[in-house]
């Protein structure tokens, strides 16, 4: 959203809100890269949380990354998983043979992501709507199957990785960050994308496509830019998650729900802002995760969840954060646009 | 000197040759009308030169370059602009934000820049002023009337500074007193030097404004000339009203 002009008198007050948005911001970051720490000092074990946020996070980087292309571009894509899984197995496959650790390698295996979307992308970003929706549907079916065949890198029985050697009480840390410092480079990314020349492109190519080519955008360029980048983030968090697994088959990353998961996500939230899917995935992860320790892993918790995603959809179709911006109720610290 | 030439155009769709060795120039710094009767094929036309559709053969040449295999944005960057019969906005956007698309992104290294830059601001709401919609620069576009949506389309043109625009139907559906604005703002840009190739049904604004005129029937073009001459043109009135029976 562009700025109003504001009025000179006006000015100061919006900059000063800006700021403590900013330092409001930057507080919760702090406190974040604080947190794991107090395990160290109490007796605490804070393991589950860790392991919650660490998942909190890696799912906003995946949403976040996802709405790059679905989000600004208004391209579904439900086969993003493909990322993810080829992330996993590229560097799992390094650690086995050569003993170089994902953390070292995930950036990498971001761009073997970034590559095969390119790929991928050229070929199926020629066609719109459902057709393109169901191209990567059909990516993942073709992923699932040539990995479940394939013998090198486990076939369906996938690969068991070593446990990363550290203390218990610190061996959630390394994935903590990681993934913490993923998120926030993802919504960094997305955040200057979305107010870049780039995004503009984007945003005008989801709204009338035929449109934006005549004002001069290379639109297949564009999509083809955008599919490639929203697949690096994916990329790198399934590098980070395999080795955090301990273990990668084909099963954990190649199910259409771990793709839609992220469309979910950023639906929830607020597709094609950039708060949307980092409120979508803390409230999806959330409510799924309460429902499960409610009810336990029994159907009541997916129906519960599923509950949620219709109500708060009920009440606001276009996502949280998107519905509150059209009535002029987002609080100011959501509003990152 | 010619700024447009079309050469020998052809376009099918299935068994339907809807243009058929349409031939014609644009004179630099002209105001070119582009008349027939419905399906003579000039939306096609339009089409087909600004990269929507790609021609079956022919060649189109625009400023010494043949564009008639180039993908629409790149016509765009070499100077040719155009509007939609019905104006194609970006809905959910602001006017402004529509205005800013227009504006040259600059190869790779601008894709990253601001969306909007101050210069650009400065620039779309000056043109806004110019046609008279400056006050909705902030407003969601698709809460603009038809014909404000109109003149946004119009406006937005002019921000990647073209040669040639191409115009399509831009009285349909107009209100004569709007209608008499945008003849004046199409006047008073050409009058800086750019070329109007205007697809048009209402004929005052024809004979009013063009200053050359191309009729088109049945994909092909059946007459070229000034207003006068085409208003007494036999063949021409033929192919609006059908022949005299003698």
């Amino acid at each position: 959203m562009t700025s109003v002009p504001v009025s000179a008198q006006e000015q100061p007050l919006v900059r000063s809100k800006l700021k403590s948005k900013h330092s409001i911001l930057g507080l919760i970051i702090l406190l974040l890269f604080l947190f794991p720490l107090t395990q160290l000092i109490t007796a605490n074990n804070l393991n589950y949380y860790l392991h919650l946020m660490l998942f909190i996070f890696m799912y906003i980087a995946m949403a976040s990354s996802w709405n790059i292309l679905g989000g600004y571009a208004g391209y579904i894509s439900l086969g993003h998983n493909v990322f993810f899984a080829v992330g996993g197995y590229f560097s799992s496959y390094l650690l086995l043979r050569d003993g170089y650790s994902p953390f070292f390698t995930a950036p990498i295996a971001g761009f073997v992501a970034m590559a095969l979307a390119f790929l991928v992308g050229f070929i199926t970003l020629r066609v719109r709507g459902p057709a393109f929706i169901i191209s990567t549907i059909a990516l993942v079916l073709v992923f699932r199957i040539r990995l479940d065949n394939w013998e090198r890198l486990g076939g369906a029985n996938g690969l068991k990785l070593p446990l990363i050697d550290l203390p218990v009480e610190q061996i959630k840390f390394p994935f903590y960050y990681g993934m913490l410092i993923l998120a926030i480079i993802t919504v960094y990314t997305s955040y200057r994308i979305r107010h870049s020349k780039f995004g503009l492109g984007l945003r005008a190519i989801s709204q009338n496509e035929t449109k934006a080519e005549a004002s001069g955008i290379p639109t297949s360029f564009y999509k083809i830019f955008a599919f490639a980048i929203s697949g690096y983030f994916v990329g790198v968090a399934g590098a980070m998650w395999g080795y955090y697994l301990t273990y990668i088959t084909p099963s954990i990353f190649l199910l259409i729900l771990v793709g839609a998961q992220m469309v979910l996500m950023c639906i929830l939230g607020g597709r094609g802002t950039v708060a949307g899917p980092v409120i979508g995935a803390i409230i999806m992860i959330g409510t799924n995760e309460f429902f499960l320790s409610e009810f336990g892993s029994s159907e009541l918790n997916i129906f519960g969840t599923g509950a949620i995603l219709a109500a708060v959809l009920l009440f606001f179709p276009e996502g949280i954060v998107g519905s509150l911006r059209k009535i002029g109720r987002l609080p100011a610290i959501l509003d990152w646009d | 000197m010619a700024l447009l030439e079309v050469h020998g155009l052809r376009k099918a769709f299935g068994g339907l040759q809807a243009v058929n060795g349409c031939t014609f120039n644009v004179e630099q710094g002209s105001i070119t009308a582009l008349i027939g009767p419905n399906g003579a094929g000039k939306t096609t036309v339009l089409n087909l030169i600004s990269g929507i559709l790609k021609p079956d053969k022919g060649r189109i040449v625009f400023d010494g370059h043949h564009i008639q295999r180039r993908p629409p944005h790149q016509i765009t960057h070499r100077g040719m602009n155009r509007t939609f019969q019905i104006s194609l906005n970006l809905e959910d956007m602001t006017v402004l934000e529509n205005m800013a698309v227009l504006s040259p992104v600059g190869g790779m290294r601008g894709l990253f820049r601001p969306d909007i830059s101050k210069a650009e601001r400065e620039r779309a709401l000056e043109l806004l002023a110019f046609v008279g919609i400056a006050h909705l620069a902030h407003e969601v576009t698709r809460n603009l009337s038809y014909g404000q949506k109109k003149l946004l389309d119009f406006a937005s043109l002019l921000m990647a500074d073209p040669k040639l625009i191409l115009l399509d139907e831009p009285a349909g559906g107009v209100n004569p007193a709007l209608l008499e604005k945008i003849i004046d703002r199409v006047r008073q840009l050409n009058d800086q030097g750019i070329t109007f190739l205007i697809v048009e049904h209402n004929m005052e604004m024809v004979m009013s404004t063009c200053n050359q005129v191309v009729v088109m029937a049945y994909g092909t073009v059946i007459a070229e000339g000034t207003p006068q001459s085409i208003q007494n043109n036999q063949t021409v009135l033929e192919a609006y009203l059908g022949k005299v029976a003698s």
